[in-house]
């Protein structure tokens, strides 16, 4: 829809121009390095909000400073950027034995696999990408692309942490995009369709009307998709791919430097992904919670992005929480928990929505 | 079966039960911290309480500290350092125990003895110092003394001396400006007669 948009508009900016081709190249890269500049910026945000966070939970103050130079600036507000520099500046290691080239590919393969997923993000009725008819099932679909990526860096690195850490997120991730899917089943027979738009029209008119209370097994709905985006993002409580304690840094164990970012970088953009499908499917996406009123364009990005803030927040407030599980005990609770109430979500939903829809 | 539900929801209520707890941290961040933000803010002293009176507390070696009015310029203290890291410089005084203003000279020291020197140059390298108190036993005038201890009524205690710069440990004592200004004090005199 933007790519439309901004052609169209360079079109008719520039009517003498007979050549259109350089026209479709610009409407395609200006989302292109907005879509990347916002994923930048917004990580900075996020990696700032986690250490304070974290550092609140513990009875800590978190990075603090007075001002530039020795010090991280006011409350430690430069920390992000003194990190990402500090990134950036390291040196990039490959190991001798590795496989070169998978191994300078996997950050590479990560990071489209996150990057690709915003194209069907809606930010408010207008600003989305490419408004895909399918946007839901291609966010799910592309999602999965990250195994491919983790086993890549767990094989090419040579090395047994990570080998081990590429073969538990690949068993993690697989498992667990079936009660994530079958959660968004549900979404999408109560809305009918699979375009991410539809899905937030569908919910106009308030908190009321939102998917998360439209009958009662929607909440439950709700928290088996947040806690299979959770395993899927390979966070705390489900961080058994780079659980430090046992696999120094799993799949990452050899990375450095700006490869080693790109992994942090894939982890934080996908983290934004599932929060805004899972608004999208269950919290009115960039409605207003009150009807009819702070509904404006620029209000539906600021929805958005709160209830996106919101859901974020109680990643890391979980991720500071709760220990990690053990293997069997995350295979247990996908196989055995999630898929059961997912499955029986999908009928009684059914039955409610034919009863009383 | 009843085990299966049972294990959900002691789960559910255990995690969520961990959250609040976590949370109650989180909004408490500012009473409940426990770091100290060292350079900007410190713990109170406590009350010194060593069991005994501090003057029969030999000496507490901290650091040198000079009181330079009372300094007569005698070089016992440089020619008392095992380490060589006291340097003196002196100037022969134009008037024996009579102030110079210009310089803040003061002629006569708190023992009534009358100044013949002054002090130009009176550095201390505290990195090289190796804390073995022989230059305060020389010295006629009582004026060099570790701080702390029998001598804390004469200068404040101060334990955090550490400093981002070497240069910084040189400890110069003699008062700046003082060399030329007892030369244009000396060229004035000169000149009047």
């Amino acid at each position: 829809m933007t790519v439309d948009f901004l052609f169209d508009s360079l079109v008719s900016l520039f009517p003498s121009w007979e050549n259109t081709d350089p026209f479709l190249v610009i409407s395609m890269l200006i989302p292109l390095v907005a879509t990347f500049g916002f994923i930048t910026v917004y990580a900075l945000v996020v990696i700032y909000a986690e250490l304070k966070v974290s550092s609140f939970i513990q009875d800590k103050v978190g990075p603090m400073g007075q001002g530039v130079g020795l010090h991280a600036g006011k409350w430690g507000l430069l920390q992000p950027i003194a990190d990402a520099l500090k990134l950036l500046s390291k040196e990039d290691i490959i190991p001798s034995s590795a496989n070169k080239l998978l191994f300078i590919l996997a950050p590479f393969m990560i990071f489209v696999g996150a990057f690709i997923s915003f194209i069907a993000l809606p930010f408010n009725g207008s600003i989305i990408v490419s408004d895909l008819n399918i946007g839901i099932f291609y966010i799910l679909g592309v999602g999965s692309l990250a195994v491919i990526a983790l086993i890549l860096a767990g094989w090419s690195s040579n090395n047994k942490w990570s080998l081990y850490g590429g073969m538990r997120s690949a068993a993690q991730i697989i498992s667990y995009e079936i009660p994530a899917g079958l959660s968004l089943i549900v979404v999408i027979m109560l809305a009918g369709s699979l375009n991410m738009q539809e899905i937030i029209i569908y919910q106009q008119g308030g908190i009321s009307n939102w998917i998360i209370f439209d009958n009662p097994f929607m909440p439950i709905a709700f928290v088996v998709y947040f806690i299979s985006a959770l395993a899927e993002t390979n966070r705390t409580p489900f961080d058994l791919p780079e659980s430090e304690s046992e696999l120094v840094a799993g799949f990452v164990t050899e990375y450095s430097g700006m490869r080693y970012a790109f992994f942090f970088l894939s982890e934080y953009a996908n983290m934004f992904v599932v929060s805004v499908v899972a608004v999208t499917g269950f919290l009115g996406g960039w409605q207003s919670p009150f009807s009819g009123s702070l509904d404006s364009p620029l209000m539906g990005v600021f929805w958005m992005l709160s209830k996106t803030a919101f859901l974020i927040f109680i990643m890391i407030w979980i991720r500071w929480t709760v220990p990690r599980l053990r293997v069997d005990q995350l295979m247990h609770l996908c196989w055995k928990v999630f898929l059961p109430i997912g499955l029986f979500n999908i009928f009684a939903v059914a039955i409610w929505t034919v009863l009383f829809g | 079966m009843i085990k299966y539900f049972t294990d959900i929801w002691t789960s559910i209520t255990t995690i969520l039960g961990g959250m609040g707890i976590t949370f109650i941290h989180l909004i408490r961040a500012r009473q409940d911290n426990v770091t100290l933000q060292y350079p900007e803010e410190r713990w109170p002293r406590p009350e010194r309480n060593i069991g005994f009176d501090h003057d029969n507390y030999n000496v507490i070696r901290t650091r040198l500290h000079v009181d330079m009015d009372d300094c007569i310029g005698c070089l016992k203290c440089e020619r008392a350092c095992p380490v060589d890291c006291i340097k003196i410089v002196t100037e022969k005084a134009p008037e024996r125990g009579s102030d110079i203003k210009e310089i803040k000279h003061v002629g006569v020291t708190t023992n009534g003895t009358r100044k013949a020197m002054v002090v130009t140059r009176f550095d201390i390298d505290m990195s090289e110092c190796c804390y073995c108190n022989l230059c305060t036993y020389p010295c006629p005038e009582e004026c060099i003394f570790m701080t702390g201890g029998p001598n804390s009524s004469r200068h404040p205690l101060d334990y955090e001396f550490s400093e981002p710069d070497r240069d910084n440990l040189i400890y110069k004592f003699a008062k700046s400006g003082t060399k030329e200004g007892l030369d244009k004090y000396i060229g004035e005199k000169s000149a009047e007669s």
